[in-house]
């Protein structure tokens, strides 16, 4: 294995720096229980990881990796979670009921998580490529994802864990393969996230509309 | 120049319905384009078959690849999406005669149709895993609104489940494509573009990192698994296939069904060239045989009748990814066989549960009964089409049940073999009883033959025509296609 020059650890530095701050936010999500803040927070988290593919684009000299940061950043961190919040706005529900699991308990279910996360993680880190020990950090927002999903019984916080759990999958997909994957597939899944997102809001305002509430929890009529 | 065509006529088709006003029109379109893209795909699947084994076709600089196995699944969709189509005339008809819909709603299911069939299309043919995904994915935003169609409280339930559910896995399976991409450019070691391709990744498959490629398998299986509706990420599936419109339920149940396993399969080649059959296989026969004893009880204690289809489809993506895990070439082949006979006998179910529930205006089946006298030519088709779909020899199902049922003993699993014989049997029952009380028992009070609509009877007519001629003989080249994909699998 060659020894990584000085420039390289530096950025390897900045980058693993960036991905702890998605881990920190998306932590300060599954405490956090006003809708606008958590559309805030997301946007930070999305902000972050813009920041690490445009870290990339300038190490690797890769244009096209340019493009996703600018993607990332238009449609992330200014275009959805403006929607979501006009979407709140308009639902006038700003708050989140009280979750499952208090936010002591949840702090302790998180930790162990990331725990967890950094064991799946162990057999593919290596320091041979740049921000290879990220990978650690997209499952466990994976992971801590899928538990906001579950703990969470508003319909616009099921959105965020879910646009939450694409941002693991696409730091995974820089931090695995240092290019990020091939343009059209980028282009492709961001495409669809914008859609979903905007589909999932057309779904989310039409449930206010006929249970007169977006409580997940009241969906229940079918059965068997 | 076949291959781009089959997906971009059903978009045109569905942009041209929002700049037309006349629902004749939007009949006419949707029918004659799916007609169109039927003949094309089936002269795609000849040539495909006429090339013999490792025959392929390439478009676009090999962007779109169809081998065996992407043109059964494209003859197929097609198929689906043309009987559909026609069936979909005399269905919306009739809820506008109820006034269970307006003009203008219907035309949001001319609209998304075509692109929900034209992304089902596009799946099968691209190399590149990570444009499936977005194919799939893509899938998934048109079909829900198909699936909130008719604006009820339990329509939005149902859709919401389903795109959450879905989204959920598709990340899942997002994220194995990623790790399998992640290993195919440590191997390959070329520029971006190519290590997400298939055809690129399976010749280098076996010097993949066992580690990485089990835990990408494992993802994927989940994440493809739920758009499947394996059991346990099946919850989604019975609101969605009973809330849709009948039209697009059949679309979800007997074309989408299909892409979704296509995927698997794909990564199951990626994951046996790197690990041996044994992990993979022992897997999607965990899933396989738990979802079809899952469906067993369901399907016998069932009350709704279009929930009855969706556990039934459970039980029969069950049945196609055990087969798969079988392994061997009887395995291969009873996996594909499968596939097929089940996306050309499922349409005609739903179409008669279409019928009985427009006539009936229920769901629930001890609301209904005596069907014969009120519907005869349904009655009779949807007895039929359960003898069809439960495996029931002469129909086609049972040659692939038996193959699947002959592929674990060869793979000396007779324990495995025999809880596959008793989901299968319990599954019979449970139909058998269900369709001889709802359409043979004594009629309702006023049994007034009700006329039945000409649409209708048609695409249920085609239908039933191949089923019963699939149960008698396979085509050559439909055959030499089956086992062309046998072998793609690895048989």
């Amino acid at each position: 294995m060659p020894h990584p020059s000085s420039t390289e650890l530096a950025t390897s530095q900045w980058i693993t720096l960036l991905a702890a701050g998605m881990l920190v936010v998306q932590m300060l999500m599954v405490v956090q229980r006003m809708l606008l803040t958590n559309i805030r927070l997301f946007a930070i988290q999305s902000l972050l990881l813009t920041g690490i593919a445009a870290i990339i684009a300038s190490f690797y000299h890769a244009p096209e990796v340019f493009l996703v940061a600018l993607l990332t950043l238009l449609g992330k961190v200014v275009f959805l979670p403006r929607l979501l919040s006009r979407l709140v706005r308009r639902i006038g529900i700003h708050q989140e009921i009280e979750p499952m699991l208090n936010s002591t308990a949840s702090m302790f279910l998180c930790g162990a998580l990331t725990l967890l996360g950094y064991i799946v993680a162990r057999p593919f880190t290596s320091f041979a490529r740049l921000g290879n020990n990220t990978l650690g950090i997209a499952i466990t927002l994976l992971l801590i994802g899928l538990f906001l999903m579950f703990n969470r019984r508003k319909a616009i916080t099921q959105v965020l864990a879910l646009l939450t759990i694409e941002n693991g999958v696409m730091l995974a997909a820089i931090a695995l393969s240092s290019y990020g994957m091939p343009l059209v597939v980028e282009l492709g899944v961001f495409f669809d996230v914008v859609v979903g997102v905007m589909v999932l809001g057309i779904l989310v305002y039409r449930i206010r509309e006929s249970f007169a509430s977006m409580d997940v929890g009241k969906l229940t009529t079918l059965k068997g | 120049m076949l291959l781009p065509v089959l997906i971009i006529l059903p978009v045109l088709a569905g942009l041209c319905c929002l700049g037309t006003a006349s629902r004749r029109s939007w009949e006419r379109l949707n029918v004659g384009v799916f007609s169109l893209n039927a003949v094309v795909a089936l002269c795609l699947g000849l040539n495909v078959a006429n090339l013999g084994e490792g025959g392929k076709m390439a478009a676009l600089g090999g962007f779109l690849q169809v081998d065996a196995l992407s043109a059964l699944v494209l003859v197929l969709t097609a198929f689906v999406a043309l009987v559909c189509s026609i069936y979909a005339v005399g269905y919306f008809r009739r809820d506008l005669e109820q006034n269970r819909i307006t003009e203008s709603q219907l035309r949001h299911y001319y609209l998304l149709a075509p692109l929900f069939v034209s992304a089902m299309l596009l799946a099968p043919m691209a190399d590149n895993l990570g444009v499936m995904w977005v194919a799939i994915e893509t899938t998934t935003l048109a079909s829900v609104l198909l699936i909130t169609f008719y604006n009820q409280k339990t329509s939005f339930e149902a859709g919401w489940k389903y795109i959450i559910i879905g989204s959920v896995g598709i990340s899942l399976a997002l994220f194995g494509t990623v790790i399998t991409y992640s290993s195919g450019v440590r191997v390959l070691n070329a520029e971006a573009g190519g290590s997400m391709s298939w055809s690129a990744l399976t010749t280098v498959a076996h010097q993949f990192d066992p580690r990485v490629m089990r835990l990408a398998f494992l993802l994927v299986l989940l994440g493809y698994g739920t758009k499947a509706g394996l059991a346990p990420m099946h919850t989604w599936k019975p609101d969605a296939y009973a809330e849709a419109p009948v039209p697009a339920a059949a679309l979800l149940g007997a074309g989408f069904l299909n892409c979704a396993i296509y995927a698997i399969m794909r990564f199951n080649v990626l994951t046996e060239k790197c690990l041996g059959p044994e992990f993979s296989s022992r897997l999607l026969i965990g899933f396989g045989i738990f979802s079809i004893l899952l469906a067993a009880p369901f399907v016998l204690v069932q009350r709704n009748y279009r929930r009855l289809l969706a556990y039934s489809s459970i039980d029969h993506a069950g049945i196609m990814v055990a087969a798969l895990g079988f392994g061997g070439h009887l395995g291969a082949l009873a996996a594909i066989l499968h596939m097929a006979f089940h996306a050309v006998t499922k349409p005609l179910l739903f179409f008669c549960a279409g019928n009985v529930q427009q006539q009936f205006g229920t769901p629930h089946f001890r609301k209904v009964q005596g069907v014969i006298h009120v519907l005869p030519w349904t009655a009779v088709l949807f007895v039929l089409a359960a003898f069809a779909v439960t495996g029931t020899p002469p129909f086609s199902i049972f040659q692939s049940e038996f193959t699947a049922l002959s592929a674990a003993l060869e793979a000396n699993r007779p324990w495995v073999a025999g809880l596959f014989v008793l989901g299968v049997v319990v599954i019979f029952i449970g139909f058998l009883l269900h369709m001889a009380k709802m359409n043979l028992g004594a009629g309702p009070d006023k049994s007034i033959r009700a006329p039945e609509c000409p649409w209708k009877l048609a695409s249920m007519a085609i239908v039933a025509v191949v089923i019963i001629c699939l149960g008698l003989w396979i085509p050559a080249p439909l055959y030499q296609l089956v086992l062309s994909s046998a072998r793609i699998l690895g048989g």
